[in-house]
């Protein structure tokens, strides 16, 4: 489609670069994993582990899936869907008591 | 009807043929493929959502009968398999620019690579499987816990696995016909959204099911 | 088809060339086509299903019957269920949605033609396979080691001389584990539920996705989303709630037929698993499901009540944010469904007031379309009468579901009779009256004629009498403690009278829609002709000709307004008070000439075989799931996973079009503009 807007890409470079990004953020997990077996890391472990994962979703995301360069219109839908699965079982699980939520 | 549309089309024959549903314009701006498979990838979201709350529900509940699948993960194999997986979405996007540049030869080499290392994924996953079944006899019966971590894996693998057969399906015809015309750049920009969704779903996976799991004392 | 050219051969087969007889409608990618399959399919199933509830209400219509056997009871409450749920009340709004939606938006067809055509036949092999339970399912009363009867099931289905259907699915139609699992339900009958239900779901998935983006992308000019009729903004809501909710039913229903095909232990408390799981991702999706039920009929009513009022939608917007607002709040209420089964007191007192908002906005469209008939010139024509029927009978409905809302009263209510008729209030003097009243409405659009008015009035009466001696006293035999699913009462339970009055009422619906069938038969060929505008209707489906052109729209709209139609007939005067143009009668011949004679060939997507032949390897894989462990069942897999294949790469190669030769030369509609130029040449004078 025409209509589209390809000019912002990133280039190949780009991409090699995000790319290593990714694998180092990969790697950080992976070694926090055995920090935390050796260090009793806590919640600061889950915490990281969760934060990481997320930047990595949030790149290949926004990056080569191109929806930082697309209509927001597909970003809304694709917001909602991971937005409402979120909310939905966090519920799902607090209620069967496995998520516990202080009250 | 149809024989008045049939005469009002032989009357016409010359005239400009106009309006199949095509040329409609589309309101939003984003080709109609694209803007369904996005729709559906974001209903892929409940979909996985679902197997991950069932195996979270299950994996550190105590008191089942035999082994626990967060107590034999095999974490450096994984984060291999994980890294595989990765940098198949960094050779999609490679394959997905090269078209967009006009390279036919090395979008279709992108291609490849990138079937060939959600192969590779696929393949550690069944070794994975091999292995918890033959060495640790951790079965789809075992405990809720197994069942949860299997059959989650596996829809991911399921997914996967449809992944690489439509990469391979695009590349054959991309061989065949010595490039991809401009309906099938959009199928290769589909089965890429399609790609790196199946990518996003195995990093929430990789941190949630294998990293974060405790293993049971 | 107004093909000019055959195209040379790209694909395995010949393009299907005959758009009549029956290949003509297997290869059909037309939207209405579709739509019309999809409604007589619906309705062969509420017949089905009427059926069914007759057998059950026969049976409960005297104390300790022996008419139906206590497993044919199961068998036929649960089927009951499952089909008006899944093969009627769903199925008939897609037929609408199928038949309505392009029409509405000013379209030529769908966004995906060939995807809506797989969806329809996914759909009409779900129902064949589910019910193919019938003749190969089998159902079994569970046996513990020691050689005893335990579960749900009586031995030999209990006393009774009526046992033939009672090989079918019993678990109820939300199948509630662990009694739908493997162990209380042996047999093969419930797999067929839960496979059923999963090709159901993906037909409608598919369908969702096609709708979202054909609302999205393929409306007509000048039609902004803020001037779409109610209907497609229903449609809309609807397409996005199955969207989200069908996925968690799909994995549900997988790790029900993981239990019972493959030893998970996902709901087996037995090997630590966890029943209330099931009840959560049941109703994550049940709940917002029972709103894809109601809104298309809100859709529905909102396009007539206008219409037979001669007043614009009162409060459109607030109808449609409602209407929005309804389906966001109704993922968040699922829990209502559960109060009983143990969840904490702060999930239910959330739950509990979660439910209570759901009121506002429905509350909000009541008040809208009362506003809209609020001083209004109403004319009680077959579909005004329905449309009101609905709003009075949901509004029932609504309030006793109020008192659900209330944690400590539905601990009292819970599985007894005051809840089916609460639901049944909704579904049936909800959804029912509001697709009744659409098909009185719309049936000049698929027929060029209109529905006799006498019988459509003696329909509607007694669907009405009879729709409420049966389910009103409902409201009292629950409240009394008469429990649901119940196959047999005591007779000094004192039971007796209104059950006898209840089945009465059933059969009395029973002849209403007899009534309803000899006048759509007749009227198809002996009904009245309607001309172009039989209700002096407001919306862009009534510019074309009646029935339907193929091709929809001979010129594309270019829409001014909401309520556009209307605005080009009539003008307001000095008082505020809607006038009829003196040209209104010139631009409706005008419309009926035009929408007839297209200026230049309209090309329409071709028909194709691929979307039928790859929806008949699903139930193919599927009827292999349940009998993997056999050779035959293997084959069956094989045999499924080859024809869905191969369709799919004949898809793949086939072009959409038969013509696309011609891509580069649109000139777009500049050609045709003038039926445009007068529309706003129309618009002007308004100013």
């Amino acid at each position: 489609m025409s209509t589209e807007s390809h000019d912002h890409h990133p280039t190949p470079a780009q991409y090699w670069k995000i790319a290593a990004f990714l694998a180092v953020l990969t790697a950080i997990e992976v070694s926090l994993f055995y920090i935390d077996h050796a260090l009793e890391l806590g919640v600061f472990n889950s915490v990281a582990l969760i934060s990481l994962s997320a930047i990595k979703f949030v790149v290949v995301v926004g990056w080569f899936m191109h929806v930082r360069f697309e209509r927001p219109l597909i970003s809304r839908f694709f917001t909602a869907g991971f937005i409402l699965a979120c909310a939905l079982y966090l519920v799902v699980l607090s209620a069967l008591g496995v998520v516990a939520i202080r009250g | 009807m149809s024989e008045l549309a049939h005469d009002a089309s032989s009357a016409g024959a010359e005239e400009v043929a106009v309006a199949d549903h095509h040329d409609e314009h589309e309101s939003t701006g984003i080709d109609n493929r694209k803007l369904g498979m996005w729709v559906f990838l974001s209903s892929e979201f409940l979909f996985f959502g679902a197997l991950i709350t069932n195996y979270l529900l299950y994996s550190n509940r105590p008191g089942f009968a035999g082994i626990y699948p967060a107590e034999i993960y095999d974490i450096p194999f994984t984060s291999v398999s994980s890294f595989v997986l990765l940098m198949s979405s960094l050779t999609m996007v490679l394959a997905h620019n090269a078209l967009s540049r006009g390279d036919q030869n090395g979008s279709r080499t992108w291609l490849f690579a990138t079937a060939a290392l959600g192969a590779v994924f696929l393949g550690g996953q069944v070794f994975e499987f091999t292995e918890f079944i033959v060495e640790y006899g951790m079965t789809l019966s075992t405990n809720p816990a197994a069942s949860a971590f299997y059959v989650l894996t596996g829809f991911h693998g399921t997914h996967v696995a449809i992944g690489v057969i439509m990469l391979l399906s695009l590349w054959g015809i991309s061989r065949r016909q010595g490039g991809l015309s401009e309906k099938h750049g959009m199928n290769l920009e589909l089965v890429g959204l399609y790609w790196h969704f199946v990518d996003i779903i195995w990093i929430v996976i990789f941190t949630v099911v294998y990293l974060l799991s405790v293993p049971i004392q | 088809m107004t093909a000019t050219a055959a195209r040379p051969n790209t694909t395995i087969f010949r393009r299907p060339k005959s758009t009549t007889g029956i290949w003509g409608w297997i290869t059909t990618v037309d939207h209405k086509k579709i739509g019309i399959m999809y409604g007589y399919a619906a309705f062969t199933f509420f017949i089905i299903g009427g059926v069914e509830a007759l057998l059950l209400r026969i049976q409960l219509a005297s104390a300790n019957s022996e008419f139906l056997t206590a497993g044919a009871y199961n068998a036929l409450f649960t089927m009951h269920g499952t089909t008006m749920i899944f093969l009627f009340v769903m199925p008939v709004s897609a037929a609408f949605m199928n038949y309505m939606l392009p029409l509405m938006i000013g379209a030529r067809d769908v966004a995906f033609p060939r995807l809506n055509a797989l969806s329809w036949w996914i759909f009409f092999f779900g129902g064949i396979f589910l019910y193919s339970t019938f003749i190969f399912g089998t159902s079994v009363p569970p046996v513990a080691p020691d050689g005893v009867n335990f579960g749900n099931l009586a031995a030999g289905g209990g006393p009774g001389s009526f046992n033939f259907l009672a090989s079918s699915p019993d678990g109820g139609w939300f199948g509630y584990q662990p009694n739908a699992g493997p162990l209380y339900s042996p047999g093969t009958a419930m797999d067929y539920w839960a496979l059923g239900l999963q090709i159901l779901g993906l037909a409608s998935l598919v369908s969702s996705v096609n709708f979202i983006v054909t609302v999205f992308n393929m409306r007509a000019k000048g039609m902004r989303l803020l001037r779409m009729p109610v209907f497609a903004w229903m449609s809309t809501v609807v397409a996005f709630l199955l969207l989200f909710s069908l996925p968690i039913i799909a994995v549900a229903l997988f790790m029900v037929t993981f239990d019972r095909q493959f030893g998970t232990l996902f709901f087996a408390p037995t090997g630590g698993g966890d029943p209330i799981l099931w009840q959560h991702l049941f109703w994550l999706f049940g709940h917002p499901e029972v709103y894809i039920l109601i809104l298309p009929a809100m859709g529905i009513v909102s396009e007539i009540l206008p219409v037979f009022s001669r007043k614009p939608l009162f409060g459109y917007s607030a109808v449609v944010f409602a209407g929005a607002a309804i389906a966001f709040l109704g993922f968040g209420v699922w829990a209502h469904h559960m109060f009983a089964s143990g969840i904490t007191p702060v999930a239910q007192a959330a739950f509990g007031l979660a439910t209570m908002t759901i009121a506002i906005p429905t509350g909000i469209k009541i008040f809208n379309w009362m506003g809209t008939m609020w001083g209004g010139r109403l004319r009680f024509s077959t579909p005004m009468l329905f449309a009101v029927g609905f709003l009075a009978m949901f509004t029932i409905g609504g309030l006793s579901g109020v008192t659900h809302s209330v944690v400590p009263s539905d601990w009292q209510q819970t599985d007894t009779y005051y809840i089916v008729a609460h639901f049944h209030y909704v579904l049936f003097g909800g959804a029912v009256f509001g697709i009744f009243g659409g098909l009185y409405y719309w049936f000049p659009k698929l027929t060029g004629r209109v529905m006799n008015e006498r019988l459509g009035k003696t329909h509607f009466w007694l669907q009405f009498i009879g729709f409420n001696l049966t389910f009103a006293p409902m409201h009292w035999l629950g409240l009394q403690g008469m429990v649901r699913r119940t196959w047999k009462y005591a007779p000094e339970a004192g039971l007796q009278t209104w059950n006898v009055a209840v089945t009465v009422g059933a059969f009395v619906i029973a002849l209403s829609i007899l009534i309803f069938m000899i006048n759509w038969w007749r009227s198809r060929r002996y009904g009245e002709p309607s001309g172009l505008d039989p209700w002096d209707a407001r919306t862009v489906e009534w510019t074309i000709p009646n029935p339907t052109p193929e091709y929809n729209f001979a010129t594309p709209p270019v829409v001014t307004s909401l309520d556009h139609f209307w605005h080009l007939k009539y003008t307001e005067d000095e008082n505020g008070r809607a006038v009829r143009r003196p040209e209104a009668e010139e631009l409706v011949a005008y419309l009926e000439d035009d929408g007839l004679n297209p200026k230049s060939p309209i090309h329409l997507p071709a028909p194709s075989y691929f979307p039928f032949f790859m929806a008949l390897g699903i139930p193919l894989i599927f009827y292999g799931i349940i009998y993997h462990t056999t050779a035959w069942g293997k084959a069956l897999i094989a045999i499924g996973v080859v024809i869905s294949l191969s369709s799919v790469i004949g898809w793949g190669i086939e072009p959409l079009e038969e013509l696309d030769d011609h891509d580069e030369d649109h000139a777009g509609f500049e050609d045709d503009m003038d039926l445009d130029e007068e529309l706003e040449l129309v618009e002007v004078d308004d100013e």
